[in-house]
């Protein structure tokens, strides 16, 4: 049984529905991530399950109980908030202590498990510290080990290090991770940064117009995405019309033979590429899956070149060597990866 | 632009300090010259007598012990209110204009509004007698109770301003965070917007209080003659004794008494949110 459960969950406010039928299933132990853009309804999701907010239609089950109505005081869920939501009129000690005084354990028992928690992120003698006078990354580990402390059955994270620069969002993450690894808390992860959530989460579950489209290990959803919308997100640039002619055979749109590494249950479906899974040649080169086309737009990038190239079947974006020049105009033949392309509805 | 050659920007605030010295500072000076120079040569001697007078005294006590009472059932019943405004109310703008309402009429307008109502023929009495707690009106005019009633009715208003100014920008992820940390509303309540309101308070009890202290035309109105506060006596001293030295001794001790309270206020909110 999933440790928690979302059923057919609607949820918004007025006439502005932010999900809709929404399902997700989330096991013990597991690092889980909602990945999208703002507005896809990640945080109203995790603010449903923290209880900040209360579905207008569906269930919230949790270990097999509905919480659905269940006050937020009531649920030992951890929050970890963007803006951290510190008390500024508490010390650190005294931050990281409120869960605890809240569930009125004795006064000795709270200042060991305070100063244990605070040993684990890393924030020894900060303890009469104000928030005010710390770091974003000290912030940061304060709002950590609040919500650590606790000991909750779930522990969710609202986009927690997009207030942090780019080297200590890198160090944090790797930080929140060995973390979970190593007390094995559940966790479910908001983020809009892809990187972020695939370096982080055993599952990620790409969220688009308030539904998931695809939840998948990280290395799953790269190499093998199931829809346009997935496949953009994760780098796939190049998009063609399919029509099947035998096992892993093809046929694209100006006749080109196309083989692949996979097959596809239905006639027709499309098929995709990264920019880096494509060859240039020169024109009428013998290479598998040729493609012609006409080079419109060349690119330095640093590492490589990018080359817009105009085909039959589409424009596509290739990525080439330094060390290859062609010029815009020439008429060069593409060359895709058979193993390399993803096929998709 | 460069702010900090500029001459002109200070200038800005000239009227407004010129006004407040020579229609505020130099009068208040001139006061307390007036009162620690009785006969043109310094002395305390004012003071001490005045300290000696039991009517003094008395008054004195009261003054301060209905400026208090005021402010802190001002805080009692603004707090609630002024917590629902800010967090919960959908219609905050209304609710904010009906608070300020009372605001709009004069002192004197509802002093006499009171007089009715508390009246021994007032709705108030009235219902007393009908249902039956008391068998005849009770004298509700003309005591501390009645100006109590009428300090806390002039004054609510700017405590709930006040406090409503420090609960907006208390965010809303603060609660959140405490509900979910295991308080109860009323937990998060005490732990995190009380304090956090700490300093809204003390502005609105300072303006209470002061407030209080300085009224003059609700403990004339709604006061008896027993009941005689430190504004009505500095009237007294001035008008009917024509007493000008010891109207300006009572004032310089409702100004000190003022202040320091105001101070207490202060330090007493340090103590609670040291960060405010």
């Amino acid at each position: 049984m999933a440790l928690l459960e979302l059923k057919n969950i609607t949820a918004g406010y007025d006439q502005n529905i932010i999900l809709k039928d929404f399902n997700i299933s989330v096991e013990k132990g597991e690092f889980v991530s909602l990945l999208g853009s703002s507005g896809c309804g990640k945080t109203t999701c995790l603010r449903l399950i923290a209880g900040f907010a209360d579905p207008m239609n569906g269930q919230i089950l949790f270990n097999g109980k509905d919480y659905t109505g269940v006050p937020l005081h009531k649920r030992n869920f951890g929050f970890v908030f963007q803006s951290y939501a510190l008390f500024p009129h508490l010390t650190v000690f005294d931050n990281v202590a409120f869960g605890l005084k809240m569930r009125k354990m004795d006064k000795e028992t709270i200042r060991r498990e305070v100063l244990d928690m605070l040993k684990v992120v890393d924030l020894e003698g900060f303890e009469n510290r104000y928030p005010r006078e710390m770091s974003g990354g000290q912030r940061q580990r304060v709002a950590l080990a609040r919500a650590l402390v606790i000991k909750p059955d779930l522990l969710m994270f609202d986009e927690p290090l997009s207030n942090l620069d780019a080297k200590l969002r890198v160090k944090m993450r790797v930080e929140i991770r060995k973390l979970q690894q190593k007390l094995g808390f559940t966790a479910i992860y908001v983020t809009h940064d892809q990187e972020e959530c695939f370096a982080i989460s055993d599952k990620v579950a790409i969220m688009n117009k308030g539904v998931i489209e695809q939840m998948d290990t990280p290395s799953e959803i790269y190499n093998k995405p199931k829809t346009e919308f997935i496949a953009r997100f994760v780098g796939f640039e190049n998009f063609f019309d399919l029509t099947r002619t035998g096992s892993c055979a093809f046929k694209a749109a100006n006749g080109a033979e196309i083989v692949t590494g996979s097959d596809h249950a239905s006639h027709s479906c499309k098929g995709c590429i990264r920019p880096g899974d494509v060859s240039v040649h020169a024109a009428g080169a013998d290479v598998v899956n040729a493609i012609e086309g006409r080079v419109m737009v060349s690119t330095f990038l640093g590492q490589h070149n990018q080359l817009n190239v105009m085909t039959d079947i589409g424009e596509f974006v290739v990525s080439t060597d330094q060390t290859q020049v062609f010029p815009v105009g020439e008429t060069v033949t593409l060359s895709l990866a058979a193993n390399k392309i993803i096929l998709i509805d | 632009m460069n702010r900090k050659k500029n001459f002109v920007w200070p200038l800005l605030v000239l009227p407004g300090v010129l006004f407040v010295t020579v229609f505020m500072l130099i009068p208040l000076f001139s006061l307390c010259l007036t009162s620690f120079f009785p006969d043109q040569t310094f002395s305390l001697s004012s003071y001490f007598s005045l300290f000696k007078d039991q009517y003094f005294q008395q008054t004195f006590v009261r003054s301060i012990r209905l400026s208090l009472l005021s402010t802190f059932m001002c805080a009692l019943l603004g707090f609630p209110s002024a917590y629902y405004i800010s967090k919960y109310s959908r219609h905050k703008g209304m609710m904010m204009a009906f608070a300020v309402f009372p605001m709009f009429t004069s002192p004197v307008v509802r002093s006499f509004s009171w007089m009715v109502i508390l009246g021994k023929r007032g709705i108030v009495n009235n219902f007393l007698v009908w249902s039956g707690l008391f068998a005849k009106p009770q004298d509700l005019l003309y005591n501390e109770f009645s100006m109590t009633v009428g300090f806390v009715q002039l004054f609510l208003p700017q405590m709930i301003l006040a406090l409503i100014g420090v609960m907006d920008n208390i965010p809303d992820d603060l609660t959140l965070a405490a509900g979910n940390l295991g308080a109860t509303r009323i937990g998060s309540f005490i732990h995190v917007i009380f304090p956090l309101s700490i300093s809204g308070l003390v502005t609105g009890s300072v303006l209470v209080f002061t407030g209080c202290m300085t009224a003059y035309t609700t403990p004339q109105l709604l006061g008896g003659t027993d009941t005689r506060v430190l504004a009505t006596m500095v009237y007294q001293y001035a008008m009917s004794l024509r007493d000008w030295t010891q109207a300006s001794v009572v004032a310089v001790v409702m100004i000190v008494c003022t202040m320091a309270i105001s101070s207490i206020f202060n330090s007493m909110s340090r103590k609670i949110n040291p960060m405010a």
